[in-house]
């Protein structure tokens, strides 16, 4: 334990988080209330797809839906008099914890409902919840309608955007810290077993769809409070929101950080926002033909240059860099046809490089 | 060793991220803190600070001898071809208006030089980029106004980003923003911001006036109603709703198809057959619009014309494989009527488009070059245009103080001249215009299903007699009821023939 | 809780058995159930619905059937190009949407450029071949522009499912913005032959000889498809390789060009739809996320990989959008669109893998 203090993981960490805290006092209103609080909002969201991929082996599209479903429930619960919704007017935390409750349980179901399916279906299957997910909230008029609810406020100790700011980072290390700590319990370990070898782990006694549906479930809560974070931030909600474009966003978001490693995911939330606000101010862009009104292109060819150099999104390309630099010559060079990143060099229980593609097939069917 | 090393590619994982942070933020903090906008200033502050109000004082004082300008658009989905349009159509105002001239003869994008009111200059701060999401258009706009520190926003494109932005509106009251073309109730009429101007029309208005013809001129006693499952489509059904009932009618059945429908021939069956029925509404847009009605062909039966009437979605450009049998229906109107209509402001309003672009990318055009008074005949250029005019004209008013509190005292009380009819606003902000009402008919030399104005209505205002006001829901499927009610401009259509209004 | 989870089961093999096929023949219960409700409802109830039920109004009811079945066979044909390529290169083509959309502003383009006029189109100007070359054309760029992506993106990193989604994924997006740039976002439509534009009396209902037509097409296209795979030499590789890829390679067969022809072959499939699917529903920024969102539905209710998973996933898919807003009570009919969900719920409760999928 005290070695693990003492480690330059947790100085890095440390350093970050203690950036993170002065930032509001270094930084432009603009940078932190909107870019890094979209940041980190975005980030908690992704990194429960990167929980279920890295331990679960699930590559979840319905985490959007989820997170909505929680800022749609807060809307409805918390409003008094606004044009569309149920207008509950329930006190704000009692409608945090309905919110919370709804998007926990709706998760439990659709955990459930898709826990023996994995890999490839499972990105299916989620992608249609999320479809779903927006035809229910487009259709069902007492519940939001097509124009969504609106004049959305946070609950009462959230007062100014830098309390917003620092209770995303709150929640955002909160987040961090749960996922990595429940990847070392007894359930976490098994989640993993059943990640790498389901028949192996079902034939030693466990149930396999079980584990799938309280890890779907674990994650649908943590996006819940992201997707609270977001109508705070946001103000609003409609069933545009959660879409299937953003749908697509969050996904993406995941996979520029690196979908294995949870750090990423805010890195991810990063490079996507600042990329989002920053790209088009860049002097050359015009120049190479590129207008703001072409910026989906840039991220697409982002994205598509990434999986193609390193499924492993940005904190692979950074690993794989500083791995080049301590061992040129060693094992790394091991990446074979299917584009496998040796990893025996890390500490299983602690960082679980998944494969991007052994997830979905047992090792015995592998192609090569 | 093992642990050594893996700790080592994180703690260069964090120490990237975390120098990009910070250079980021010290970019960010040169770049874009202007002497005088407080930190602190932004949208949850707003709400209920009180200390504010000095901040706020400060920026009047320092910040706003110009007009930082920022422009929301979309350069994505459904509308994403207009992108250039909305440019184009604030450039344009400024070129007439406020001496501003283009540096490029091909594109609007790049925005103008030299615009000036009462020696204010209007800068253009920022384009942002929508893509016809709520949420999508939010963070565009706080970009403009908190990182690119615009005071004078023109737009948004659609309803639900009107709704979004008028609720921003209201949060950020030095900011004025002129709505560009967003064709929902909602801004004015429930959300009240006082900073928000619009001077064009919306859905419900657009379709005024078509009650009143079918009643009362076709005599349809009865009719049904397909339009999108969404707010324009709800929008649209209400303006028509409440008139043709509000004359005397009765709309016997509602359909909503959702949208992204591909097969419409369930939603179809349930209409009326057409001896069921007079005729039929139809505000179904996109692919949606031809789909619908090919499928009402292969279950009702052919098309006669003058049993249907549509939203603006029924342009014989849009419907490009419907054939002549549509030909007689009538179509409702929208900011700016269809190409027949001749007056002098018009013609001069479309000339200083050509001599300003030698031709433009727009959307009408599905994205090919085309003359610039093409795009700046159809009404997402005209609506970026009218609001650009009426900015000089409210600059002008205040002898170019651009500071909140006179700007949007001025812009309350304008009536501007705009080449399609001059515009006023109600007491919500929102415009008071005339409405084009047209038919397709089937052009005699070519032969092809050309659209040609009918009717002006005059002066429609979106309470529409009281219909819709502040307490009344949004329209809905079932809102508003089929009941009769006084409609002020019912009876005062003024015939349009060959293009030119009898007055 | 995490440790209670974990535990083995105590009890012996024969009682976790016995209680595992109680806990999976309960769902089947409920679906068998629920199917047997539908049926009686649509039949005998359907109280306040549009349509009433079928018994008392039997020509609205063949109506909408034909509708359900006419409507699958554009699902087929669009769902069987993404099954194919899943089937065999267990590549799950994210881009198949887009080919589907750039196929179709193709096959307009070139409709409109063959007739002379992009406008006031009438079906008896067009005659059936300018109808079919526009389609050929489209189906044609879409396969090439298919085969270039799989060849550039896709050969080297066969066998990572998730990668090649995320790729795929990834050209989608740019794709659909580039259309968006190049076809402008207005809906186009493309027009029926005119020779197949009439109408037929079912039962006293009004019925549209295009949509037999295209129904017509699919099954011809479906056909072609059995033929392919089940006649010629290619074919069999193409079943083998699905079953057993390892051993086809060790066979000593060149299963890099036997990919490359089922990947053009797919991208075929998705371009006839596309021209297709112009015809029928017109094309337009954000028809490529719809249809995507079609075949998967189809694919995961029929399962990914099987034709015949495609054929039943599409008419049971046509049913459910034909039948639920026209034998809803009224009030509900705007819920339509939800039943989908409904619909898949219960076949992933009986079968995770859908109708005739299995596990990878």
């Amino acid at each position: 334990m005290t070695r693990q203090l003492r480690s330059p993981t947790t100085i890095a960490f440390v350093a970050v988080v203690a950036l993170l805290v002065v930032l509001p006092a270094i930084g432009s209103s603009f940078f932190v209330n909107f870019i890094m609080t979209r940041t980190l909002i975005l980030g908690l969201a992704a990194a429960t797809i990167v929980f279920l991929s890295a331990y679960g082996g699930m590559v979840s599209l319905a985490q959007l839906m989820l997170f909505g479903t929680a800022g749609f429930m807060f809307g409805n619960a918390v409003l008094e008099a606004s044009p569309r919704g149920l207008n509950l007017g329930w006190a704000p935390w009692t409608a945090v914890v309905f919110a919370l409750a709804v998007a926990t349980a709706i998760a439990f179901l659709l955990g459930a409902l898709s826990s023996r399916t994995t890999g490839i279906y499972f990105l299916m299957l989620t992608l249609v919840y999320a479809v779903i997910g927006y035809n229910v909230f487009a259709q069902v008029v007492p519940i939001s309608g097509p124009s969504g609810i609106t004049r959305i406020t946070p609950p009462p100790p959230i007062t100014q955007a830098t309390h917003l700011y620092y209770a995303a980072l709150l929640l955002s290390i909160g987040g961090y810290v749960v996922l990595k700590l429940v990847a070392r319990t007894p359930f976490g370990l098994a989640l993993q077993g059943v990640r790498d070898d389901p028949v192996r782990m079902a034939s030693l006694g466990f149930r396999v769809p079980l584990h799938r549906a309280l890890a779907f479930t674990l994650a649908g809560f943590i996006a819940g409070v992201a997707g609270l974070l977001n109508v705070w931030w946001n103000g609003q909600i409609d069933p545009a929101s959660i879409g299937i474009s953003p749908t697509l966003v969050l996904l993406i978001v995941a996979v520029i950080g690196g979908i294995s490693h949870l750090e990423g995911a805010w890195l991810g939330a990063f490079v996507y926002v600042a990329a989002n606000s920053y790209l088009r101010a860049l002097p050359f862009v015009d120049r190479i033909g590129i207008t703001e009104d072409r910026f989906n292109t840039v991220i697409g060819a982002l994205v598509l240059l990434i999986m193609v150099l390193s499924p492993e999104g940005l904190s692979g390309v950074i690993q794989r860099l500083s791995n080049e630099g301590r061992r040129r010559f060693s094992r790394f060079s091991s990446r074979d046809g299917t584009g496998r990143v040796d990893t025996s060099g890390d500490d299983a229980g602690e960082s679980p490089v998944v494969m991007i593609d052994s997830s979905t097939s047992p090792p015995t069917e592998e192609r090569k | 060793m093992k642990q050594a090393k893996t700790s080592g590619r994180r703690l260069v994982a964090s120490s990237l991220f975390a120098l990009a942070l910070i250079v980021a933020a010290c970019a960010d903090d040169d770049a874009d803190a202007p002497p005088g906008l407080d930190d602190s200033e932004d949208a949850v502050d707003d709400v209920d600070d009180a200390d504010d109000a000095d901040d706020d004082v400060d920026v009047a004082d320092d910040g706003d001898d110009e007009v930082r300008l920022g422009i929301l658009g979309q350069c994505e989905g459904p509308f994403g071809g207009f992108h250039e349009d909305t440019v184009a159509g604030v450039a344009l105002a400024l070129v007439n208006h406020a001496g501003a001239t283009v540096p490029s003869d091909d594109t609007a994008l790049d925005g103008w030089e030299g615009a000036e009111v009462n020696g204010t200059p209007i800068e253009l701060v920022g384009v942002g980029c929508g893509d016809d999401t709520p949420d999508r258009i939010l963070a565009e706009v706080r970009q403009l106004v908190e990182q690119n520190d615009a005071n004078v926003v023109i737009g948004p494109l659609s309803g639900d980003e009107g709704i979004a932005v008028a609720e921003y509106a209201l949060q950020n009251p030095d900011v004025t923003f002129l709505s560009g073309i967003a064709g929902s109730q909602e801004p004015t009429l429930e959300v009240q911001a006082p900073n928000f101007f619009r001077f064009h029309g919306e859905g419900a208005i657009w379709n005024a006036g078509l009650g009143d013809i079918l009643h009362n001129q076709e005599g349809w006693e009865t009719a049904a109603v397909i339009a999108d499952d969404y707010s324009f489509g709800h929008t649209s059904t209400a303006g028509f709703v409440a008139e043709f009932c509000g004359v005397g009618g009765e709309v016997t059945s509602r359909v909503f198809p959702p949208l992204g429908t591909t097969d419409y021939s369930s939603y179809i069956a349930q209409l009326p057959d057409p001896d069921e029925v007079d005729g039929y509404f139809w505000a179904v847009g996109g692919t949606g619009t031809q789909a619908a009605l090919e499928a009402f062909v292969d279950a009702k039966g052919d098309l006669t014309g003058d049993q249907h009437a549509g939203n603006l979605f029924f342009n014989p450009d849009l419907a490009q494989a419907l054939g002549p049998d549509i030909a007689g229906a009538y179509v409702g109107g929208f900011a700016s009527p269809p190409g027949d209509v001749q007056m002098p402001a018009i013609d001069e309003y479309l000339a200083s488009a050509d001599e300003t672009w030698d031709s433009l990318p727009t959307g009408i055009a599905g994205g090919e070059r085309a003359d610039a008074s093409a795009a700046a005949s159809f009404g997402f250029m005209y609506g970026y245009y009218s609001a650009g005019v009426a900015l000089v004209d409210g600059l002008a008013e205040t002898g170019g103080d651009p500071s909140p509190e006179p700007l949007q005292s001025a812009l309350g009380g304008l009536s501007v001249e705009l080449p399609y009819g001059d515009i006023a606003l109600d007491d919500n902000r929102s415009g008071i215009v005339d409405v084009f009402i047209s038919r397709l008919t089937v052009d005699d030399e070519s032969g092809e299903v050309v659209q040609e104005t009918v009717a002006l209505i005059p002066e429609v205002d979106q309470t529409f007699g009281g219909t819709f006001g502040a307490d009344t829901p949004a329209p809905s499927r079932d809102f508003p009821p089929c009941e009769e009610r006084d409609l002020p401009w019912v009876g005062n259509a003024i015939p349009v023939e060959d293009g030119v209004p009898q007055q | 809780m995490s440790t209670a989870v974990g535990q083995a089961p105590q009890a012996g093999d024969g009682t976790a058995d016995s209680k595992r096929s109680v806990v999976y023949a309960l769902p089947k219960a409920v679906a068998y159930a629920a199917a047997a409700f539908v049926v009686v409802w649509v039949l005998f109830i359907a109280g306040d619905s549009p349509a009433g039920p079928a018994v008392s109004n039997p020509g609205r009811f063949v109506v909408t059937l034909l509708d359900a079945i006419t409507f699958a066979g554009l699902l087929f044909v669009v769902a069987s190009g993404f099954t194919l390529i899943f089937g065999l290169m267990r590549t799950v083509n994210m881009a198949h949407g887009s080919l589907f959309l750039l196929a179709a502003f193709v096959a307009i383009n070139v409709q409109h450029a063959m007739l002379g006029k992009s406008r006031n189109i009438v079906a008896d100007e067009v005659g059936i071949l300018d109808w079919v070359v526009p389609m050929l054309v489209g189906a044609l760029v879409a396969a090439c522009v298919g085969l270039i992506l799989q060849q550039l993106f896709l050969r080297w990193n066969q066998g990572q499912e998730l990668r090649q989604a995320l790729i795929t994924l990834a050209i989608t997006v740019i794709m659909a913005d580039q259309m968006l740039n190049h076809f402008g976002g207005l809906a186009l439509r493309m027009t029926w032959p005119g020779s197949v534009t009439h109408f037929i009396e079912i039962l006293g209902q009004r019925y549209a000889t295009t949509r037999l037509f295209m129904l017509a097409v699919a099954v011809l296209v479906g056909a072609l498809l059995w033929l392919w795979l089940n006649r010629t030499r290619m074919g069999l590789v193409i079943r083998a390789g699905v079953d057993d890829e390892t051993m086809v390679r060790a066979l000593g067969i060149n299963i890099t060009f036997v990919f490359a022809v089922t990947f053009f072959v797919g991208a075929f499939l998705a371009g006839i739809g596309g021209a297709m699917g112009a015809s029928f529903a017109g094309a337009a920024t954000g028809s490529d996320g719809d249809w995507l969102l079609n075949s998967l539905v189809v694919v995961i209710i029929g399962g990914l990989g099987s034709i015949k998973g495609a054929v039943a996933g599409s008419l049971l898919y046509g049913m459910v959008i034909a039948f639920a807003p026209a034998y809803l009570p009224s009030r509900y009919s705007f819920y339509a669109i939800i039943l989908t969900f409904v619909l898949l719920a219960v076949v992933l409760a009986v079968r995770p893998y859908g109708l005739f999928g299995r596990p990878a």
